[in-house]
């Protein structure tokens, strides 16, 4: 088979995996090298489907033992098949790399053969990239559950980020939908990779020359909408993973259905609203220090689709507001709709000069249409109508959120 | 009043402002010769770039004011927006008043918009870092052609050149005739219309259908987004991608 099928086969297998950040790394270039990281990360080119791409994304081999019955790979399924070799992929990642296409390699796999043999050949290819071709890019690895730990650390030298994927929420989905996996097998690797990260980090302070480890943080992926658990579940999944296990970040993945299995759900297309409502409560758990149970209940276990969960919380909560903006601290501030981290950060900062108005906030971009109805300026409230949960509701309905929306739907 | 000429490169117009510091009329202008519309009562001085003048208030802007404000006017430079140079003229006077503070008075009418332009240059420079496509041609140089908005071809030669620094590469902007050319060691930058022979190496003819498989493999169809795509990647600036 040449490289050209090859490569069709399994970048179509990987694409269901959404993350593709290449942020995190400031990994330096070295002599006679090629490559480094950039911080804050580039994306190369958007697919069809609106998502950056940033990484070379792609499987080792679709080849699968597992039957996992969410999983377009799935051993079950007759589908064209391939595997690279090491040597193939690594030339592949520079080439792409030498063009600009790419800021590096995201490398993951079907289980071939066995979780060991798998990792092994994952481990052959970035130690190509990263000792014979000096490659100083970004490599985002998996780590293949159940593969011998020494395995994992020893990739976590080479790897700027590595995930092991949860996919599902909880220990009964898994097991129902994947009953092959097992989810202490699936947490065990994250744990220890978590400790490393931590140890090593530790060991950086205390002498310079610690080599990295896995510097760009771990990740993992939930499929949202192939088992029954609400938006709450999965929000507090979200909030033990970040605590407990170093975790950087936590994708979400609209299942798609790609299989036809009496045990999955029957949707006519990916919940791609959810998907979104839960990309922006994460972001509120990770920025805005906001916990899990603030957001959502056992009595409302489900986000607002119409409204976003800053603005939904606000509204339930209106005993805060008016916030005054030279006042409020900084904390507060990111609790208002419609003022984000950039926001708060600006007006921190030009307060510091004098009173701000509402002018001021204009003139550096603070956008006000959904903040008016939640602060006050010099004691000035813009907001037009009296601050009542239906009045502002309404507002703030007709102000944006519909434009989002229709972003998020299918055209 | 005073109009201050200068030639259009960034020495050229600090000694510019320079020179309208110790100026005792009212400043007019800082103006780029194409920007010049001759007018009564304007006093036309123009400027020859001078590095002794320009190298001190470029020490100066960076010392007494900020690394920050620095890298902020150069980016507004490169917008090579109309009027920009008595923007830089202003903020600088504000500057030397009031020092690193400057960076955070963010309502001051000045500094919003000398914000406000900086930033569109620093996120299409960000932007064509990812979107910039090399092609292999005979010879083994890696070419590169763009037509940027703003002239930051600058920004991106020294980006490519701590990152691709083992392979010799020309950056050409077709739009204003530059090029950067880096030879593995150093790069700089030249002006450049046409080039000789462009004729792609069947190794790179191989790698083009490669990264155009991945780019349509890659793409979930039920998710399929036009408008979030063009969103982030707009048309302008599809002209010289591989995958479009
Ligand atoms: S192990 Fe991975 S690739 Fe194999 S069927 Fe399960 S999810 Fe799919």
């Amino acid at each position: 088979m040449d490289l050209l099928d090859k490569l069709s086969i399994l970048a179509d297998a990987a694409k269901y995996d959404v993350s593709c950040s290449s942020s995190g790394s400031s990994r330096k270039n070295t002599p006679g090298g090629i490559g480094n990281g950039a911080r804050t990360g580039i994306c190369h080119s958007w697919s069809d489907d609106g998502r950056c791409i940033s990484l070379l994304k792609i499987l080792f081999t679709n080849y699968c033992i597992y039957n996992c019955t969410y999983c377009i790979n799935r051993a079950g399924n007759e589908r064209p098949r391939a595997a690279f070799t090491p040597r193939e992929l690594a030339d592949l990642t520079i080439n792409f790399y030498r063009r600009n296409y790419i800021e590096g390699l995201f490398l993951s796999s079907a289980v071939l053969r066995n979780p060991d043999y798998t990792m092994e050949q994952l481990l052959k290819t970035v130690r190509i990239l990263r000792k014979e071709y000096k490659f100083n890019g970004y490599i985002h690895l998996k780590a293949i559950p159940g593969a011998d730990l020494s395995l994992i650390f020893e990739a976590g030298k080479y790897a700027d980020r590595m995930s092991v994927n949860i996919e599902l929420p909880t220990r009964q989905s898994l097991k129902m939908l994947a009953p092959e996996k097992d989810f202490t097998a699936i947490l065990t690797p994250m744990k220890n990779i978590g400790q490393a990260i931590r140890q090593n980090q530790e060991e950086k302070k205390k002498y310079r020359k610690a080599g990295p480890f896995v510097p760009a943080g771990q990740s993992t992926q939930l499929i949202v909408g192939a088992s029954p658990e609400t938006d709450y579940q999965v929000l507090k999944v979200s909030e033990n993973l970040y605590g407990q296990f170093n975790m950087r970040r936590i994708y979400y993945s609209a299942y798609v259905p790609v299989n036809k299995d009496s045990i999955l759900p029957a949707l006519k297309s990916p919940p791609l609203l959810r998907e979104h409502r839960l990309y922006q409560a994460d972001w509120l758990l990770r920025f805005y220090k906001f916990r899990a149970d603030e957001l959502l209940s056992e009595e409302k276990p489900d986000f607002d689709l119409e409204l976003d969960p800053k603005a939904n919380w606000a509204l339930r909560h209106l005993e805060y507001f008016p916030v005054e903006i030279n006042k409020a601290d900084y904390e507060l501030l990111l609790r208002v709709p419609g003022i984000g981290v950039k926001s708060a950060r600006r007006i921190v900062t030009a307060r510091r000069n004098g009173s701000l108005s509402y002018y001021d906030l204009e003139k550096f971009g603070t956008v006000l249409k959904r903040a008016r109805y939640f602060i006050t300026c010099q004691g000035k409230y813009y907001g037009g109508i009296p601050i009542r949960e239906d009045l502002v509701k309404s507002r703030l309905l007709s102000a944006g959120d519909r434009q989002q929306l229709s972003l998020f739907s299918q055209e | 009043m005073d109009y201050f000429i200068y030639d259009g490169s960034f020495q050229g117009l600090l000694t510019a402002i320079y020179e309208a510091f110790y100026s005792k009329n009212q400043v007019g202008g800082i103006l780029r010769e194409d920007e010049y519309q001759p007018a009564f009562f304007a006093n036309k001085i123009p400027v020859e770039a001078d590095l002794q003048k320009s190298d001190q208030l470029y020490l100066a802007i960076k010392n007494k004011i900020s690394p920050q404000s620095l890298r902020k006017i150069y980016y507004v430079f490169l917008s090579e927006k109309k009027e920009t140079g008595l923007l830089i003229y202003h903020y600088l006077r504000l500057g030397f008043k009031i020092g690193r503070k400057i960076d955070s008075y963010l309502n001051h009418e000045l500094v919003a918009r000398l914000n406000q332009l900086s930033g569109k240059v620093s996120r299409e420079a960000h932007l064509l870092k990812g979107l910039l496509r090399f092609r292999k041609i005979e010879g083994g140089v890696f070419y590169a052609p763009f037509e940027p908005d703003y002239n930051i071809i600058t920004l991106l030669a020294a980006h490519f050149a701590r990152r691709l620094a083992d392979q010799d590469w020309l950056i050409h902007d077709k739009r204003r005739g530059l090029a950067a050319v880096y030879n593995r060691e150093e790069w700089l930058l030249t002006d450049m219309v046409n080039l000789p022979d462009l004729r792609l190496t069947e190794e790179e003819k191989h790698y083009q259908r490669l990264w155009q498989s991945f780019y349509q493999h890659i793409a979930i169809e039920a998710r399929k987004n036009p408008r979030l795509q063009v969103q982030n990647m707009p048309r302008r600036y599809w002209k010289y991608l591989i995958e479009k």
